[in-house]
């Protein structure tokens, strides 16, 4: 660990490299998955509610987006970003009122469990999607 | 159990001003948006997997009440994501920790600005769905409803036929 101190005016200011370690990354984490997640995540929060009103939304809807690859890279970067700090964010959440810890190390791996069962059924269902095949659903052919 | 009581009145009384509650806020929204966010990513995989199941949900999601829920998501996202990014900000820079109390403000006003009008606009969509009974369609066949508040028959999408 080291450590520079500057004083600038009445304020003292240390700077501190601290070295990698998992509470560390997952902080950092949390601060670069949110810068992207301003992109992917507000961005997708704009076009789905106000740009393509969710009055309209079908089968058909998501059919056409999800023939598209660059909508399903889309919506695979967002469930892996969103759901992965959501879970994170969670945790820290948790971590700060069950100060059993047993009871956290179960929950943790329990979340860990949900976050990758999550992301991968979602992301299958995502790289699987058969866009005729749905259409074919609402059409009933 | 204890714990629970003393976070939940500790967190109303405890008088920690714009700073505290702005905490407070993004901690909900927070753990709004992943409760919601757990129910639409299952929801949306049986787009892929079960189209009737999905499109059965979609149907009841577009309901009043469910409207309602989703402006809620809609504004924790926005408020969330601003105040996440005046969070990164302050990490970064220190030295503006002095101004905390002003980038307080400014993520609340900014977030009254962009969600006000388009939190209003979709109020107005709902009040829309509401002037005429909903029809829906699926597989060729089609039902039609009650009211806006009418969820879709399951037999329409074959679903526990
Ligand atoms: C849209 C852009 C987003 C930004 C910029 C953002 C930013 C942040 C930041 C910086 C933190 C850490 C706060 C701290 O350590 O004090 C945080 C916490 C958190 N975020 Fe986000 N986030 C975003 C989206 C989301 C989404 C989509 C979810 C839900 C899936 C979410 C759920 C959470 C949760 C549960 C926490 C923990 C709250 C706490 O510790 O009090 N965030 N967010």
């Amino acid at each position: 660990m080291a450590t520079t101190i500057s004083n600038t005016d009445s304020r003292t200011i240390r700077n501190v490299r601290v070295k990698a370690n998992f509470e560390r990354t997952a902080f950092m984490f949390m601060r670069s998955s949110g810068i992207i997640l301003v992109i992917l995540a507000v961005g997708h929060v704009m076009l789905q509610l106000i740009f393509n009103n969710v009055h309209y939304l079908s089968v058909e809807f998501v059919a056409e987006q999800w023939s598209s690859w660059g909508w399903k890279v889309y919506d695979m970067a967002l469930l892996v970003f969103a759901l992965t700090h959501g879970i994170n964010g969670f945790r820290n959440v948790l971590e700060d009122y069950i100060h059993n810890r047993g009871a956290m190390k179960v929950i943790n791996i329990l979340l860990v469990i949900f976050l990758v069962v999550s992301i991968v059924w979602a992301g299958y269902a995502i790289a699987s999607a058969d866009p005729a095949a749905m259409d074919a659903a609402a059409l009933g052919q | 159990m204890g714990t629970l009581i003393t976070t939940v009145t500790e967190s109303i009384r405890y008088r920690g001003r714009s700073g505290q509650y702005t905490w407070l806020a993004h901690r909900l929204a927070g753990l709004g948006i992943l409760a919601f966010l757990v129910i639409h990513v299952w929801d949306t995989a049986n787009a892929s997997f079960a189209p009737n199941v999905y499109a059965w949900t979609i149907e009841v999601f577009k309901t009043p009440f469910f409207g309602l829920g989703e402006i809620a998501v809609f504004g924790a996202v926005l408020f969330h994501s601003f105040n996440g990014l005046r969070i990164t900000l302050l990490d970064y820079k220190p030295t503006w920790w002095h101004q905390q109390k002003r980038s307080v403000t400014i993520v609340w006003v900014l977030f009254l600005i962009v969600f006000v009008p388009l939190g209003l606009y979709l109020l107005l969509g709902i009040v829309d769905s509401c002037q005429h009974p909903p029809v829906w369609e699926w597989a060729g066949q089609t039902a039609t409803g009650a009211s806006c508040f009418s969820f879709p028959p399951t037999s329409l999408y074959g679903i526990g036929s």
